[in-house]
């Protein structure tokens, strides 16, 4: 270690002399400029600016930019913009804001006109910044307050644009809604982003595409008088509007989804089953999004969330229910394709089915018969579907399961999309802490049990089986575009997997969805049409787990809240599907009465319209001539 | 390591105590109008806070004075490393604010590392030179060592990102390496380089940072978003006059038109309260304390002591340029606070501890005079 003293040897002290003098220089001049910069602001401008600082003087004023617009498929307009009017108070040291207040008050009880939430406003108020005093005001305040402007110094009125939902409910759980951005919101937001104040999406379509449909805040910087207005401006970048959003929906086959299922709790999801566009979404009941526009009130805030029917969540991407008979094409599907069965392979039906000691019934008390796999998809019969989960366990039909699509998001544009329920003996193991009973896969063959599915993910799963094996992610939105109509960004079909099932075995679960529409003793023999052929799947998801004892079921069934809910999943047209529809109606009983019916509706309303769309183009009523000759089970 | 010696205390450098005990004086009553009159509560407990930085700073400072140079100086790259440790710590599990990743929170407190690298680069830097010392200019290949040395904390701090501490790095880094002399075709070179690479680090900068080089060059191009500052500011500081109006007073400031007016931008507040007086005394003090470091530069009795010196000096000098030059609006607005002024422990405990060492330059330069 060098002793302290060392490095003393052969440093010369005055080494550095010379340098310090042209360091002082240096630093002399930098300090000298400053000096100069600042005799030049404070004394030779320095009235100018002083003037500037007290009639001050200049602010900063935000234009907030207009959202996009979302439109339909067809470019039906479903969201609009249109102004708000808001009161805002800009206080400035000498104006006192409660006798303004109280000033306002006066003027709007002389025309019996009422103003809300004044408790609301902030106990103290800092000078120059502005203060809402009322947000979206009637036209009757307006004129109140314009017509007094001179006796109501610093108040002003603003125009903001607030949304329209054209649509109000039928389309609410889609759209969603917009707000004032929270402070969680603003927190998690990148830089610059997001300011106090901007208006932002918060639930649906206008959250999921948010950063595209808000558009940029402008802004302004204005000089202002004493009382707050502004008197010129001194620069001004205008705000940019978002880009147009052109959903997949069909507001024709959301209109009819949305009538048939009328006030019963429930959803209905259409896809295109060719390239996975969603093209009707229907989730009831439902809300106004236009309660939202301009902040919801407090009461009716609370009457939505306290509803027990749950307006707000959107069954059709987030409610989870047991799919029931509409289940076994996945069973079947599984027991085909590992050879367990052929599709002539037969089943004695006598109306129940012996596991130990537990007993499972056949829907159909009497029984079924001798069933093949056609006849058991035909009249749904569970006890064929009982011997093909003994054979195959749990495991395997939870793997074709998936690869319908099931047991996981889908990955559908929009938020809170949930991945329903597909039990595997590991799952059980891990989650429950308990072994799988062969029982429970024997109730998971006809969809009861632990087996859950959302509305998307059945039509979606029904939707693989109509196209012939491919697996699309169901998509919401066909494309954005800006402003002039420029196309920003086109969503492509997008292949999520391919279903390993064989095309022949796929054919004959098709021909089987189309006799249980089609055939006499099918579930949905209801559903059948001459012009179309539709194939499609009833289910009845039992609520709760119906006792043996005979009586003791039929008092179960009486209670409403354990009703069953009704399925039903259908496609069309046999030959070359373009649309697949899963109605789900929640404690609403059998699938083939009351959901089948819904289903029609929406199938009529597609082929009419499309009817009318061919009687003008010829060459296109040739195509679907086509598809007519393709041939029949 | 520490040693308290009667000499300390006999050649204990007042001056330069006092210089900096009334600068910060200065900056802690223009924090207490910075933050005053503002309805948020949280607000006005500002200039407690920074009396709080002021006692850890003088804490920092004292350790720097009692504890020998050349202690430091032996263990100038360890000091280095620990500081580049913390930088990483700040890029693994910063804090992040507005977009850049620069604290880290110890119990309550955050310290910003960029901050203290400032100093280590200098101990650092210092002793490089001192054990390469070569009589002559130096060529650009003997300098890739120092020049590493700097640029692994400068390219962690440009990604955090922080340009304006970035950038002192850098001045640091040219005005040392001027100081110990450049052949003169190697400052050629590194010229015609710097030339090239300008528009190449542009396409480094961060899209803010560009807005604001670009604001700089023409005010009028965004008077809203970063143009914003500066007219305030220059609002502020003209509107001042030659007395100021009065503590408490600038409107301005009270208005709060001012962003980031207790930080980069507390220049404004003084300035448009004090006047062209107050901003001129100020002005001296600093120019007083500047010169004093490079009075303990030219008096240090070893190489390394010298540089040390060099080194705190510019680092405050270069600092008050550039905050001051972009408050009036002729540099460009980057993040450099105001040494002693601006509201902010890192910058005030590291300045602080700094200051402590040049009085450790300054006294130790009569005791090894004696050994």
């Amino acid at each position: 270690m060098r002793k302290i003293g060392d490095r003393l040897d052969g440093y010369d002290p005055g080494q550095f002399k010379h340098k310090f003098k042209m360091l002082f220089i240096i630093v002399s001049v930098a300090l000298s400029l400053l000096v100069m910069r600042m005799w030049y602001l404070q004394v030779i401008e320095g009235d100018e600016l002083r003037q500037r600082s007290e009639n001050n003087s200049v602010r900063l004023r935000k234009i907030k930019p207009m959202r996009g617009l979302i439109m339909d498929e067809d470019r039906r307009v479903l969201v609009d913009n249109q102004p708000s009017f808001d009161i805002v108070f800009i206080p400035n040291r000498t104006k006192d804001i409660r006798t303004v207040i109280d000033k306002i008050k006066e003027l709007y009880t002389e025309r019996s006109l009422t103003l809300p939430a004044l408790s609301a406003l902030p106990g103290r108020v800092k000078p120059f910044v502005p203060v809402l005093l009322e947000r979206n005001i009637s036209m009757e305040k307006l004129a109140v307050v314009e017509t007094h402007a001179l006796e109501l110094p610093g108040v002003v009125t603003e125009v903001t644009p607030v949304r329209k939902y054209l649509n109000g409910e039928m389309t609410a759980q889609i759209i969603g809604f917009t707000g004032e951005v929270s402070r969680e919101e603003l927190d998690r937001s990148a830089a610059g982003k997001l300011s106090p104040g901007d208006i932002i999406g918060k639930f649906g379509i206008e959250k999921f595409l948010d950063s595209h449909l808000r558009g940029k805040s402008g802004a302004e910087q204005v000089e202002v008088n004493v009382a707050g207005k502004a008197v010129r401006s001194l620069g001004r970048i205008p705000a940019t509007t978002g880009d147009n959003v052109v959903l997949t929906i069909d507001s024709a086959l959301q209109e009819a989804a949305w009538s048939a299922i009328g006030n019963r709790a429930g959803a209905v999801a259409v896809l295109d089953p060719r390239n996975g566009a969603v093209l009707a979404l229907v989730s009831s009941p439902s809300f106004d999004p236009n309660l939202f526009n301009g902040g919801i009130s407090y009461d009716d805030w609370e009457t939505l969330s306290n509803d027990p029917r749950h307006p707000m969540e959107n069954r059709s991407i987030s409610g989870q229910y047991p799919p029931g008979s509409t289940y076994k094409i996945v069973v079947a599907a599984a027991a085909l394709e590992e050879g367990l069965i052929t599709p002539e392979t037969t089943f004695y039906c006598n109306g129940t089915f012996e596991l130990g000691d537990r007993v499972f019934r056949c829907w159909q008390a009497k029984g079924h018969g001798n069933v093949n796999l056609h006849r058991a998809i035909v009249e749904s019969c569970d006890v064929y579907f009982y011997n093909l989960g003994k054979l195959l366990g749990v495991d395997r039909i939870a793997a074709y399961a998936r690869a319908f699509g099931l047991g996981a998001p889908l990955g559908i544009d929009l938020p809170r999309e949930k991945g329903g329920l597909i039990p595997t003996k590991q799952w059980k193991l891990s989650r429950l802490r308990e072994s799988w009973q062969t029982g429970e896969t024997i109730s998971l063959a006809i969809g009861q049990g632990f087996n859950l599915v959302t509305p998307i993910q059945l039509a979606n799963a029904y939707a693989t089986l109509a196209n012939g094996g491919v697996l699309y992610r169901p998509r919401l939105v066909k494309q954005l575009e800006s402003l002039d109509g420029h196309v920003v960004k086109v969503f492509q079909p997008e292949k999520q997997g391919v279903l390993p099932v064989r095309p022949q075995h796929i054919q004959v679960i098709n021909q089987a969805l189309w006799g249980a529409v089609n055939e006499k003793g099918g579930t949905g023999y209801i559903l059948k049409r001459q012009e179309q052929d539709v194939c499609g799947k009833t289910g009845t998801a039992q609520v709760i787990g119906l006792p043996q004892d005979e009586k003791a079921r039929k008092a179960k069934r009486v209670s409403a809240d354990f009703r069953d809910h009704a399925l039903f999943v259908c496609f069309a047209p046999y030959g070359n599907p373009e649309i697949v529809v899963a109605v789900i109606l929640e404690n609403a009983g059998h699938g083939g009465s009351a959901a089948a019916p819904v289903a029609r509706k929406v199938i009529d309303a597609y082929f009419s319209r499309k009817k009318m769309t061919q009687t003008q183009p010829p060459a296109q009523a040739q195509g679907a001539a086509d598809v007519r000759k393709m041939p029949k089970p | 390591m520490i040693r308290l010696d009667r000499r300390l205390i006999l050649n204990f450098d007042w001056t330069l105590f006092i210089l900096v005990l009334i600068i910060s004086g200065i900056g802690l009553l223009n924090i207490y109008s910075a933050g005053f009159s503002l309805t948020d509560l949280r607000q006005t407990q500002l200039y407690i806070k920074q009396v709080q930085w002021i006692l850890i700073g003088l804490v920092g400072m004292a350790l720097a004075f009692l504890i020998d140079y050349r202690f430091l100086n032996r263990h100038a790259y360890i000091i280095y490393g620990i500081s580049i440790v913390l930088l990483l710590v700040v890029f693994t599990a910063g804090y992040a604010t507005r977009g850049s990743q620069r604290w880290i929170a110890v119990g309550g407190f955050t310290f910003q590392p960029s901050e203290l690298v400032k100093l280590t680069i200098i101990l650092a830097l210092a002793k490089y030179f001192d054990r390469h010392q070569i009589g002559r200019g130096y060529h650009l290949t003997e300098l890739f060592i120092p020049f590493l040395i700097v640029i692994i904390p400068f390219l962690f701090i440009l990604k955090q990102p922080d340009l304006g501490t970035g950038l002192i790095l850098f001045i640091l880094f040219l005005s040392i390496v001027f100081f110990v002399g450049l052949d003169w075709k190697s400052l050629l070179i590194a010229a015609a380089g710097g030339l090239i690479l300008t528009p190449i680090g542009w396409y480094f900068l961060k899209d803010y940072q560009r807005e604001r080089m670009l604001t700089f060059f023409s005010p009028e191009r965004d008077p809203l978003g970063s143009g914003y500052h500066i007219i305030q500011s220059m609002i502020a500081v003209g509107s001042g006059g030659i007395f100021g109006k009065g503590f408490l007073k600038g409107s301005q400031t009270q208005l709060k038109f001012l962003p980031e007016q207790q930080t980069d931008f507390v220049f404004s507040v003084f300035a448009e309260e004090w006047g062209f007086l107050g901003g001129m005394i100020l002005l001296i003090m600093f120019l007083s304390l500047i010169l004093w470091g490079l009075k303990i530069m030219i008096h240090s009795k070893d190489y390394p002591g010298a540089l040390i010196a060099f080194g705190i000096t510019m680092l405050i000098f270069w600092e008050v340029f550039i905050n001051i030059g972009m408050v009036l609006g002729i540099l460009p607005v980057v993040g450099i606070p105001l040494p002693f002024l601006s509201y902010g422990g890192s910058s005030m405990v590291v300045l602080m501890t700094a200051v402590g060492l040049l009085m450790n330059i300054s006294v130790r330069r009569f005791i090894l005079q004696s050994s």
